[in-house]
């Protein structure tokens, strides 16, 4: 059965600019999993809110909806879509919606928790679930009244390795239960054989086939090369062993040995969505409340906000928020002023990641990509001692994370030490080490593996 | 993963009072007080306040105990109490601090009960409660901007720390001087805006695509299920 056809669609937020959706035609049936892919800020989003029939703004050509038709949409950051505080209120509210008497609730969405294979208590705090958790939840809060179309916004981009693997099982029952399944994916490889469509949205067309960016993978690490400045030996981040835990909360992980980050260094944290990187990563700039007292030291000194200037920089997630001024170039410039440095590195700095187009461009308007990457510019520009940064991949296609690589390992031939952390494996090669938050415990695994290849 | 529920809502603590008063009755008398404390912050005479402090230390105790933060409170009590007897000390000199203080009291005192009601109270049995003698979209709308106040302390305090470490005039010290004010303006409430008016679209899609506002007569989530 026909679900949803889309004939010559055309569509577009502004109509001084080009269409984002041009003359596109899809057509889904029961039963069918389409993947499209394409370059973030391309459109794929603006489609899947096309499908689930929620963009008010008027477009050409036709689409043809059965009248049976009924979507669930979940989007790329779960968190956005939590109406409620705790797993059963927000899976019942569509309930609520459609006026299911509230005697027959219980039992929908215990079938609906037990369907995304969630086995907790229909009272646990929202809270309390992990990103892949609340994406199941998402999930649950869909299905439970029954859409025939399913719609995901990037799952692998936000779920660690483990809640990819449960979500690739939930969505193969839906597809044998005849549920149809669009999703919009930068690396539909993590759902193999689920896949039966496979689509590249390119300049506003759907095309078959995967979208593949012609950016060479050329951030390897050449361990040989010199820095810049004589500080490669110098240490810049210490962390003594410890039990990092919150205030009256069981404990997130154990470091057992000492692990330093020298300058000229770059280090990823790898470990699972909750594990406590980002906690980890603003105790180190000094920002992080409810730990007590930690054997940290950054410079020398016990972190604080506010005593290491310029020298110590932070990029959290969505980095958008941190933009406030109204062109590309103000923004950049702001640290620089605040700190006395001088205001040329900013245009240098668009200049060496070949975006001075967007100098005078509102910060605001552009898309996630480009704000990611002017947010970080705007730090890397200050050549801090230390530079943290939370995820700095996510959400973005291989032509911006080979932008940000590049900015990374600039500043690491500067003589900047670098810890970045990932919900996914990074690769020995393209870092100079990597640590892990595994099984309860913090530690350098790439110190284990040497010893491992050496035994 | 199993994830062990947390106790920590007024609802079940009513039910063991022997099942009189369900949860969403339990809501509705919460908001009351909070409505009746919040009013009488500004109704009552200033010599009979000491009243409304005992039973507002009351909320907070109770609020403490369920481990709810009220450190965001304090913090912009204590702002607005520097501000306000500034201005007082300018406008008026030293001889109306007192008055101020007991203005900067009243306005604590009206906060406070908003603060446990939000605190203690699901916004989905808020929401049950307000579309008694609301209307569900207005009752939603109300429970879930409550709700978002959390998510705004959190955010505040996130974008206020970036921007500190950013170089930006705004610490502590730095607002001592009103020409730094703007500073704290245009990087950290600006920012705010703009991820309150993102978060609320976001919100609104998913209330849609959730079929809000569909039915002509809307249901609840039962409170009373545990019993049965």
């Amino acid at each position: 059965m026909n679900l949803i056809e889309l004939k010559g669609i055309q569509f577009g937020y502004d109509t001084q600019q080009v269409a984002i959706l041009d003359d596109l035609h899809l057509s889904v049936n029961h039963g069918e999993c389409h993947c499209i892919s394409g370059a973030t800020g391309c459109g794929k989003s603006s489609l899947l809110h096309l499908i689930a029939g929620e963009l008010s703004r008027p477009l050409d050509g036709e689409m043809i909806r059965h009248p049976a038709l009924m979507v669930g949409l979940v989007m790329q950051d779960p968190n956005v879509q939590l109406l409620r505080q705790s797993v059963g209120a927000e899976i019942a509210f569509a309930l609520e919606n459609l006026g299911t008497p509230s005697a027959q609730m219980l039992e929908k969405v215990q079938q609906s928790l037990r369907r995304v294979g969630l086995y907790i208590s229909i009272d646990t705090p929202v809270e309390m679930l992990s990103l892949g958790q609340k994406y199941r939840l998402m999930l649950a809060a869909q299905l439970v009244f029954e859409p025939n179309l399913l719609l995901l916004d990037e799952p692998w981009t936000q779920l660690d390795n483990h809640g990819v693997q449960e979500l690739y099982f939930v969505l193969k029952n839906l597809l044998s239960d005849g549920v149809a399944i669009v999703m919009v994916e930068h690396k539909p490889q993590a759902f193999g054989k689920l896949v039966s469509h496979l689509w590249q949205l390119d300049r506003g067309k759907l095309l078959a086939g995967l979208y593949l960016p012609s950016v060479p993978h050329g951030h390897k690490l050449n361990i040989a090369d010199t820095i810049e400045i004589g500080t490669a030996a110098e240490e810049r981040v210490r962390i003594a062993p410890h039990r990092f835990q919150f205030a009256r909360r069981d404990i997130l992980f154990r470091c057992a040995n000492t692990l330093t980050i020298s300058g000229g260094e770059m280090v990823a944290l790898v470990g699972d969505n909750g594990s406590g990187k980002s906690s980890l990563l603003k105790a180190l700039a000094g920002i992080q409340a409810d730990i007590g007292q930690l054997p940290l030291s950054v410079l020398g000194k016990r972190p604080k906000l506010g005593i290491y200037g310029a020298n110590v920089c932070l990029l959290l997630q969505r980095p958008s928020r941190q933009l406030f001024e109204q062109t590309v170039l103000s923004e950049m410039q702001f640290s620089l002023r605040r700190f006395q440095l001088p205001l040329a590195r900013a245009e240098r700095m668009l200049t060496e990641l070949g975006l001075t187009h967007l100098a005078a461009a509102s910060p605001h308007k552009l898309s996630y990509g480009q704000q990611h990457i002017i947010a970080l510019a705007s730090l890397a520009c200050l050549k801090p001692k230390v530079l943290l940064l939370d995820d700095p991949f996510a959400g973005l296609d291989s032509v911006h994370c080979e932008k940000v690589w590049q900015l990374l390992l600039q500043l690491r031939h500067q003589g900047s030490a670098i810890l970045l952390t990932s919900h996914r494996e990074v690769p020995l090669d393209d870092v100079d080490r990597v640590w892990h938050i595994e099984a309860g415990f913090l530690q350098d695994k790439s110190q284990s593996m040497v010893l491992v290849d050496a035994s | 993963m199993r994830v062990k529920p947390r106790r920590g809502f007024v609802a079940g603590k009513w039910h063991r009072l022997g099942g009189v008063v369900s949860e969403t009755h339990a809501c509705a008398l919460a908001l009351l007080l909070s409505i009746l404390l919040s009013s009488a912050a500004f109704l009552l005479p200033s010599s009979v306040l000491w009243v409304l402090v005992t039973i507002n230390a009351g909320l907070i105790a109770h609020g403490l105990l369920l481990k709810k933060k009220i450190a965001v409170l304090l913090r912009l009590a204590a702002v607005q109490f520097v501000t306000t007897m500034g201005l007082y000390s300018l406008f008026h000199g030293e001889s109306q601090l007192l008055e101020g203080a007991i203005v900067v009291l009243r306005v604590l005192l009206a906060m406070l009960p908003g603060w446990w009601l939000s605190s203690t109270q699901r916004p989905e049995r808020l929401g049950e409660v307000l579309s008694w003698g609301l209307p569900h979209q207005w009752a939603f709308v109300i429970a879930a901007s409550l709700s978002l106040l959390p998510f705004m302390s959190r955010e505040l305090q996130e974008i206020y720390q970036i921007q500190c470490m950013r170089g930006a005039r705004i610490t502590p010290k730095a607002l001592r001087n009103p020409k730094n004010w703007p500073e704290f303006i245009y990087c950290v409430l600006f920012p705010l805006l703009i991820q309150l008016l993102k978060l609320s679209k976001q919100m609104a899609i998913s209330a849609k695509l959730r079929h809000f506002g569909d039915a002509a007569k809307a249901t609840h989530w039962p409170s009373t299920r545990d019993h049965k």
